[in-house]
């Protein structure tokens, strides 16, 4: 895994492994809900999709999403949604575990969720002019971006990378020299 | 899915107001039925499962096979009869010959176990391929735990 699925998205996924953390112990808190708007709405009860045209919005405690078209799947003895297939200038807003809100851009975006045995796969895709962009500027591109959110990973390949350092940080630290080194130091991207 | 010879429950006048309609063009308003419903059951072989059931507080008849729906409820099962969906709206036109319901009105959708709720304006109901369009404003709310996520 490249230096950016090291850093990247760490906190934001820790975020939620926090948050999964303190379900399992602490008592039982309120359903969380997530709005979807749109235009149009059809549901085909003999495929179990539901797609949304137009304007579609879909606001949720920690992210927002606009697009154009959205498809989900629906399993049919109900259940967790097993496919989510978004198109058309796609933008994400969320937040990662220090709060701060990262944007991403896609024509695409494709969420899977899936259970062999005991494992369980779920994972976020964007593809098409894909970018995610931190709080601080730095962003990474590629094709496809990939989000696995059980393994808490981003990568891509052939990523292409825009780091900025947080220069409010460096001015106020110390005066200890900076290590001599010919590697670049690589800041957390979020 | 065909609409078989779904099985349309009418109220006492149901008799004359379908004979009415097909038979001589019967005016709008000129009787109304009670307790209408329309079921529709699944192909074998699963064929003693409701696939959906429609029903109405009432049922005014129109030209072309045309019924005035009011107080629509429509629920959709699953092949174990578990309910899917339930779709309720205050009025609709329910087209016997095309097997459609259509309303400019409000609708609201709700999952089988609560946790998906739509609504919005203008609608059109095809049962013969279960596909249901709610025109404009859509607005979807889907209930999960706290340690659920739908994703995205």
């Amino acid at each position: 895994m490249k230096t950016f699925c090291l850093i990247a998205l760490m906190a934001v996924t820790a975020g939620a492994a926090a948050r999964a953390q303190s379900s399992t112990i602490t008592a039982p808190q309120p359903l969380r809900a997530t709005d979807i708007y749109a235009d149009s709405m059809v549901f085909d009860g003999n495929g179990h999709t539901v797609t949304y045209h137009r304007n579609v919005r879909v606001i949720a405690p920690d992210m927002k999403l606009t697009c154009a078209l959205l498809v989900a799947d629906l399993p049919p003895s109900g259940g967790h949604v097993s496919r989510i297939v978004a198109e058309t200038n796609v933008v994400i807003d969320f937040l990662d575990g220090k709060g701060q809100t990262n944007h991403a851009t896609s024509d695409k975006a494709i969420y899977d969720y899936n259970m062999q045995g005991t494992l369980t796969n779920e994972t976020v895709t964007l593809t098409g002019h894909a970018s995610v962009t931190n709080a601080q500027g730095s962003w990474i591109k590629g094709e496809p971006i990939t989000w696995d959110r059980v393994n808490n990973r981003v990568s891509a390949p052939n990523e292409q990378m825009s780091i900025k350092q947080n220069t409010s940080s460096v001015m106020g630290s110390t005066n200890s020299p900076a290590p001599k080194t010919n590697k670049p130091v690589a800041p957390k991207l979020f | 899915m065909k609409w078989s010879s779904a099985v349309l429950v009418l109220s006492a006048f149901a008799a004359l107001i379908f004979s009415g309609a097909r038979g001589r063009a019967q005016p709008a308003a000129a009787s109304h039925a009670t307790d209408f419903t329309n079921v529709e059951y699944y192909a074998q072989p699963n064929q003693t499962q409701m696939k959906s059931r429609l029903t109405g507080a009432e049922a005014q008849p129109l030209a072309g096979e045309l019924l005035i729906i009011k107080h629509l409820k429509l629920e959709m099962f699953s092949t174990n009869g578990h309910p899917q969906a339930v779709v309720e709206a205050p009025e609709c036109v329910y087209d016997m010959r095309n097997n459609t319901a259509n309303s400019a009105g409000h609708l609201q959708l709700q999952s089988g176990d609560g946790k998906i709720r739509a609504e919005g304006d203008g609608f059109l109901w095809r049962q013969d391929d279960s596909f249901l369009t709610i025109s404009n404003h859509v607005h979807t709310v889907i209930e999960t735990g706290p340690e659920v996520n739908i994703g995205l």
